[in-house]
């Protein structure tokens, strides 16, 4: 699984963080999300598939 | 998809919506439903006339329609005369960034991010957790409490003070206006009495920010003074703008989200253990559920842009619009059993903090705050039994969804410190001398990039 933040619509709700920690990376400067993992470990694509549902913005992409 | 409006005309059969009515308030779930199951974008005769979004897949699809929304607030008369984001209109004053578009709006944005973003708000916590503590300890020999006065009307004043570099101790001269503004009726005795103190309120900002053009301190508010926007400098009364945006945002919100969740666990004493017992695996969901339950700010007004098409719908440059995220945030299609707390619920991509290029620039801080306060009670106050004749909520919700009494009552304890005055002096003097509200980029820890 990949993962990706759409920085066009990514606002900085930050839920992502909060759903998956380990995955997503928060900016200091103005909160908006990055994911720097290459491939998304299997032991947290559910915690993933959690941050793209909990996402208000929709920003997060998510391909298997 | 429910009630799609796709091929329909909705000015055909307008809606008579008023949310300033305590009825909207009282019939809050029936009437969300009703919107949403005929018409999720209805045209209202209210105020003039003003389109009411209440579905999820509308509010979300039409709010980050940035093209073709305006927040702009046309004070002056020299741009296309849009009203801001308050329906019906209220007063000629644009409140800071939140009534303006792009590029202006992203550039007050830009200044102020490095001192709201979640690493710049996680330095604010041991003040919080001071302030909370100071709060509690006033009360805890006594064995009462009123939530609000003694406790969500403190904490989240203080805070924003502490960001903006104003001195911590003038707490009391903005936290009564900010709340009492919103509660009191433009019809009642009381308000000229809010009028006097709304205007004290901005005398004290004025000098504060005639005061950061001599004396640097650290803050918001200096940020403001030295900023570029747009390529030039913002005016004082951009300033004052803005100022009263962050008081707004900053003070009666939380409080609102504070109270209501706190009445909402005595009511449910099983879940309020659960919570208390499992803070560290809940409260983050819980928050967000009470976030989208009780929608603080419950919407905003826009004004559409240009003719265009969003939701199915056809609207017409100059129409005002009002996008509900209160209602957003009821609809089954995106939250199963919308009406219920789940305090563990997945998935909440609620509205609550807006959607789009406009999203609450104060989220971190209000979350953070919440959390420092309902963690101390639950701490301190495990048992408290609210008094339910004491209980007051705001008549009306159109503006926000507020409480102004939560009295209550529980097992006395021991202080823990010393009292406020005292607390608020001693991290007056840690901001002064450390420059606690530098913004993060100033301030970076080491390791950050
Ligand atoms: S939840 Fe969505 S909008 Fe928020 S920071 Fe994460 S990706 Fe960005």
């Amino acid at each position: 699984m990949r993962v990706r933040v759409d920085e066009e619509k990514c606002q900085g709700h930050t839920l992502c963080a909060m759903a998956a920690p380990d995955v997503f990376v928060l900016s200091d400067v103005d909160g908006h999300a990055s994911a720097p993992v290459a491939a998304v470990p299997a032991e947290m694509e559910a915690a993933v598939r959690a941050a793209a549902g909990s996402c208000p913005e929709q920003a997060i992409v998510v391909e298997p | 998809m429910s009630g799609t409006t796709t091929g329909s005309d909705p000015k055909a059969c307008p809606v008579h919506f008023d949310r300033h009515t305590p009825d909207y308030r009282e019939k809050f779930v029936e009437i969300t439903e009703e919107l949403q199951q005929s018409c999720p974008v209805a045209w209202s005769d209210t105020y003039d006339g003003h389109w009411v979004v209440s579905g999820h897949p509308e509010v979300f699809e039409i709010a980050r329609s940035a093209a073709n929304l305006s927040n702009d607030h046309d004070v002056h008369g020299v741009r296309k005369g849009y009203k801001g984001i308050a329906i019906p209109y209220a007063a000629p004053l644009q409140v800071g960034f939140l009534e303006m578009d792009p590029p202006e709006q992203r550039d007050y944005r830009a200044i102020l991010n490095p001192y709201l973003s979640p690493a710049a708000v996680a330095r604010w916590k041991p003040l919080a957790e001071d302030v909370t503590r100071a709060c509690l300890d006033a009360v805890i020999e006594s064995g009462r409490i009123d939530f609000i006065d003694d406790l969500a009307n403190i904490v989240p004043a203080v805070m924003t003070l502490a960001m903006m570099g104003i001195p911590l101790a003038d707490w009391p001269i903005y936290c009564e206006p900010a709340h009492a503004t919103v509660y009191t009726p433009p019809d009642s005795p009381d308000r000229p009495r809010v009028v006097d103190q709304t205007l004290t309120m901005a005398a004290k900002l004025g000098e504060a920010a005639a005061l950061g053009r001599t004396t640097r301190r650290p803050g918001l508010v200096d940020a403001l003074i030295n900023g570029e926007v747009n390529g030039r400098a913002p005016t004082d009364e951009d300033i004052m703008g803005v100022l009263f945006l962050l008081i707004g945002g900053g003070f009666d919100t939380t409080t609102a989200l504070t109270s209501h969740s706190l009445e909402w666990l005595y009511e449910h004493p099983e879940e309020r253990d659960r919570l208390r017992q499992d803070l560290g695996g809940l409260l983050d969901s819980a928050t967000e559920e009470f976030l989208r339950f009780y929608t603080p700010a419950p919407g905003d007004g826009r004004t559409i842009a240009n003719d265009c098409e969003m939701a199915g719908v056809a609207f017409k440059e100059g129409e005002r619009m009002w996008l509900s995220w209160a209602m957003a945030n009821r609809d089954p299609e995106v939250f199963p059993d919308p009406n219920t707390i789940h305090l563990d619920r997945e998935m909440n991509r609620h509205t609550s903090f807006g959607l789009g290029v406009h999203r609450c620039i104060g989220s971190n801080m209000a979350r953070m705050v919440f959390k420092t306060m309902v963690t101390a009670v639950l701490t301190r106050m495990a048992d408290y039994v609210c008094d339910k004749a004491g209980t007051v909520h705001y008549e009306t919700i159109g503006v926000i969804n507020g409480m102004r009494k939560l009295p209550a009552t529980f097992t006395p304890g021991a202080r823990l410190g010393d009292d406020l005055d005292a607390t608020l002096a001693r991290w007056q003097e840690a901001c002064d001398t450390q420059a606690l509200a530098e913004p993060i980029t100033r301030r970076s820890t080491p390791g950050a990039a």
